[in-house]
């Protein structure tokens, strides 16, 4: 008896998968498991560019991403690449809806940012040469400086000059060249002196973006989205804070077009600073105004408590700092998991893995009625398990929900492969007690013909999902694909040495 | 060879023999009725499609899903007084996780504010905790096409490596088709019990080919290179085999559907669930009466 377990113990067969199995442990103890955000609580975002892009663009995408998502004060942040238009970001650690959010309209800001004063765009997002750090105010004022390049600054400086008091525009994502529709109260403040910084002298601010930026501002007076259509002439249509039809109708008729909602309690200045994305106006300074250059600058604005004015602060910072992105991003995706409930699912797999186990063992047995198979099965499934996380471990593979689901069907199936050996080694009715070795070989090569066609089928099948799925699947083939290669090559051999100890040959 | 050691193999075989008795009406039955039965359910299983075909997740078409955990409500209620004061139809759904805490799912269409439902129950349940997902139509309808693509190539991948194992047509055909009745008579379940079509039950009825070649395989094999045993003998144990296979996997997966509160993990176990006892029919009647009536003209495989 011992002679025979120590042969068993000594095949190489079984001491490969020992060899896997301390690795496993090994790789799980040194390295431990990565979750996925499904699990370890986090935004994972899928967003889309605005057209296709090629290799290059897309790798700008993704690294620009990456720095505006580290300069927001992120860690854990994974920034992906798909195909030519997908981006997949996930940020693990991130606690509220809120936060979630946020994140979403940063990833969504292109960043194209213009510097104008008196119709003249003087600078760009490329003229920022350095951003400071931002501060807050005790009365919720928020000031981001920053230096702008030389030629930007001399260019502005002639501009300038003797028009101190004069309004200086900042505009992050401005819809240039477009038809911008707005209601009567909005067009009659664009075009008076509100957004003059108290310079009655400058030009008003329809006027100033008409020349700086192409927007041309009409008043909304029940034109037909017809009318609408001939005026913007092939440009792009802003409506903000009309009727919502419009939008629709328009849509029908193939134009392009953006619908900007103006949201209950928001005064008029503030919704025509959201629909152009302004920032001041600031007044320009007497010392300013004397035609001599000057690279520093800022910008300000004001909040209603310290927490809006940190997060606009931020937002400012973020874009100014990371540059424009070379495309603008849609997310079109966007899944929030708290951290709680990410726990509850780790629990559930963790209790529904292990009571599959149980499963399997109970109702082997019953098959059997031999804990000698019962036995040797589940472990089988369990070693497989702890191999597969191992590698994960190793290849530092995030488990996400959908891997879990691959490992569990790994046991599912590994199991099955098993009761095929274990039939086979059984053979027919009256042949059980003279089973000989040469045949126990036989048999078992005939299971290994139906183990490698079906995992070989099942391999192909999940490569499919590996190449053609984007988001967040790809875990489950990934799983699958391992737990199959794991069961082919080092599980399923072992297991058949053991049973064929066990059943076969006495 | 020690009698003693012989002893616990021989009480293993007597049970497969036993429940291979039991299971000697399906060796019995007719060829042609095995072959019958089956096409019908899958027809029945096409018409059930045509009417009654699985509603779409909110991954394919887009819309909004807001998670909260310890919420303990009757979902009904909190249906009409949400939809009531967002303005727009909202679906509300409700579970309790293996640790007994409760909790509510509001579905609401695409382009609703995900913040705004939030702070509404945030109002009635302070305590509770919120998780929200949010997918735009244009996402809906990549993830449509690619999940189409993803099967129809998984699909015939499957059936060239059906073809290169056993390199005969009508034992190969018989394989792909009871895979396509699994994946068809799957999705039809789905669509009687409401169960959503989504990314995570797409991968699922790719998983299912993998699962459900496994049997056919096992099945085809067995009655086709076990030249030493009668095609009823190899037949009788190819399906004790068989059974004790699906009804295996069949608990792993029961397991992972009871105590799983993700609609991930829950929707994947059940699809594989369908699947695998449709597989069960398609294996061990259809496939098994069409290689059954195909040896009994005689021809070698």
């Amino acid at each position: 008896m011992n002679r025979k377990l120590k042969r068993i113990l000594l095949n190489w067969k079984v001491l490969l998968l020992i060899l896997f199995l301390i690795g496993s442990i090994g790789s799980l103890y040194a390295r431990g498991l990565t979750f996925g955000i499904d699990i370890s609580g986090g935004v994972a975002l899928i967003a889309q560019t605005e057209e296709p892009v090629d290799s290059k663009t897309m790798e700008l995408v993704v690294d620009s991403l990456q720095k505006r998502l580290n300069t927001f004060g992120l860690r854990d942040i994974s920034v992906e690449g798909q195909g030519n238009s997908i981006v997949v970001v996930k940020v693990a650690n991130v606690s509220s809806t809120e936060e979630a959010n946020q994140l979403k309209q940063v990833i969504e800001s292109q960043g194209v940012f213009f510097m104008e004063f008196n119709g003249v765009v003087f600078g760009t997002g490329k003229d920022i040469t350095y951003v400071g750090p931002y501060e807050i105010k005790p009365d919720n004022s928020w000031a981001v400086p920053f230096r702008i390049s030389k030629s930007a600054a001399e260019k502005f400086a002639e501009l300038a000059k003797g028009k101190a008091g004069w309004p200086v525009d900042m505009f992050l994502d401005p819809p240039v060249n477009s038809l911008l529709v707005v209601p009567q109260d909005v067009f009659i403040t664009m075009n008076g002196t509100a957004f003059n910084a108290g310079a009655p002298d400058a030009p008003p601010l329809a006027l100033r973006i008409k020349k700086a930026l192409n927007i041309t501002t009409v008043m909304y007076t029940n034109q037909s989205a017809r009318e609408l259509k001939e005026i913007a002439n092939g440009k792009t249509i802003v409506l903000a804070g009309v009727p919502r039809e419009l939008y629709d109708q328009l849509k029908a008729m193939n134009v392009s077009v953006k619908y900007i909602q103006s949201e209950a309690g928001t005064d008029t200045t503030t919704f025509v600073k959201e629909i152009l994305g302004l920032y001041g106006p600031y007044s320009l300074g007497e010392g300013l105004a004397n035609g001599v250059p000057q690279t520093d600058v800022q910008i300000t604005g004001h909040a209603a408590n310290r927490v809006k004015a940190e997060r606009e602060a931020k937002t400012v910072y973020t874009v100014l700092k990371s540059g424009s992105l070379p495309v603008k991003l849609r997310v079109i995706s966007m899944e929030f998991i708290s951290p709680k409930l990410g726990q509850d699912f780790k629990n559930q797999a963790l209790y529904a893995g292990l009571a599959a186990l149980v499963a399997v063992l109970l109702i082997v047995y019953f098959h059997y009625r031999n804990w000698k198979i019962a036995i040797p099965v589940a472990s089988t499934s369990l070693f497989e398990v702890i191999i597969i996380l191992g590698i994960a471990a190793l290849i530092k593979w995030n488990l996400d929900l959908p891997s879990i689901a691959g490992i569990i069907a790994a046991i599912g199936t590994g199991v099955d492969q098993q009761v095929v050996i274990t039939d086979e080694l059984l053979g027919g009715e009256r042949s059980a007690r003279i089973t000989r070795r040469a045949g126990a070989l036989k048999r078992i090569g005939r299971a290994f013909f139906i183990i490698f066609a079906s995992a070989a089928t099942t391999i192909a099948a999940m490569s499919f999902l590996l190449v053609y799925f984007v988001g967040t699947l790809k875990g489950f083939a990934v799983t699958t694909i391992i737990g199959v290669l794991i069961g082919i090559f080092v599980t399923r051999p072992a297991y058949a040495e053991v049973a064929r100890y066990l059943i076969g040959e006495e | 060879m020690a009698k003693g050691k012989t002893q616990k193999p021989g009480q293993t075989a007597e049970v497969r023999a036993k429940s291979r008795e039991k299971l000697r009406f399906l060796a019995e039955m007719e060829p042609k009725k095995m072959i019958t039965y089956p096409l019908v359910v899958f027809i029945v299983a096409l018409l059930l499609l045509a009417v009654h075909f699985p509603p779409l997740g909110i991954d394919l078409k887009g819309g909004v899903v807001v998670t909260g955990e310890g919420i303990s409500a009757n979902p009904d209620q909190l249906e009409k007084e949400l939809s009531g004061k967002l303005g727009l139809e909202v679906h509300v759904e409700s579970f309790t996780s293996v640790s007994g805490s409760k909790g509510i799912r509001v579905y609401a269409p695409a382009g609703t504010d995900p913040q705004k439902i939030i702070d509404i129950l945030k109002e009635k349940y302070p305590n509770a905790d919120f998780t929200h997902s949010e997918v735009q139509p244009t996402f809906g309808e990549m993830a449509k096409k690619q999940g189409m693509r993803a099967i129809i190539f998984a699909f015939i991948a499957m059936a060239v490596v059906v073809f290169l194992f056993f390199r005969n047509p009508v034992s190969s055909l018989a394989i792909i088709f009871s895979a396509l009745s699994d994946m068809t008579i799957a999705v039809a379940v789905m669509g009687i019990f409401r169960i959503q079509l989504t990314t995570a039950t797409i991968a699922a009825l790719l998983m299912l080919i993998g699962y459900t070649v496994d049997s056919n395989i096992l099945l085809t094999t067995k009655l086709t290179k076990r030249k030493e045993d009668t095609i009823e003998e190899a037949y009788l144990s190819a399906v004790s085999t068989g059974f004790t296979m699906s009804t295996t996997t069949l608990g792993a997966l029961l397991m992972l559907w009871i105590i799983s509160t993700s609609p991930v993990l829950d929707n994947i176990a059940a699809v594989l669930i369908f699947g695998l006892l449709a597989d069960f029919m398609n294996t061990w009647i259809f496939n098994a009466g069409v290689l059954r009536w195909y040896l009994s003209r005689g021809v070698e495989l």
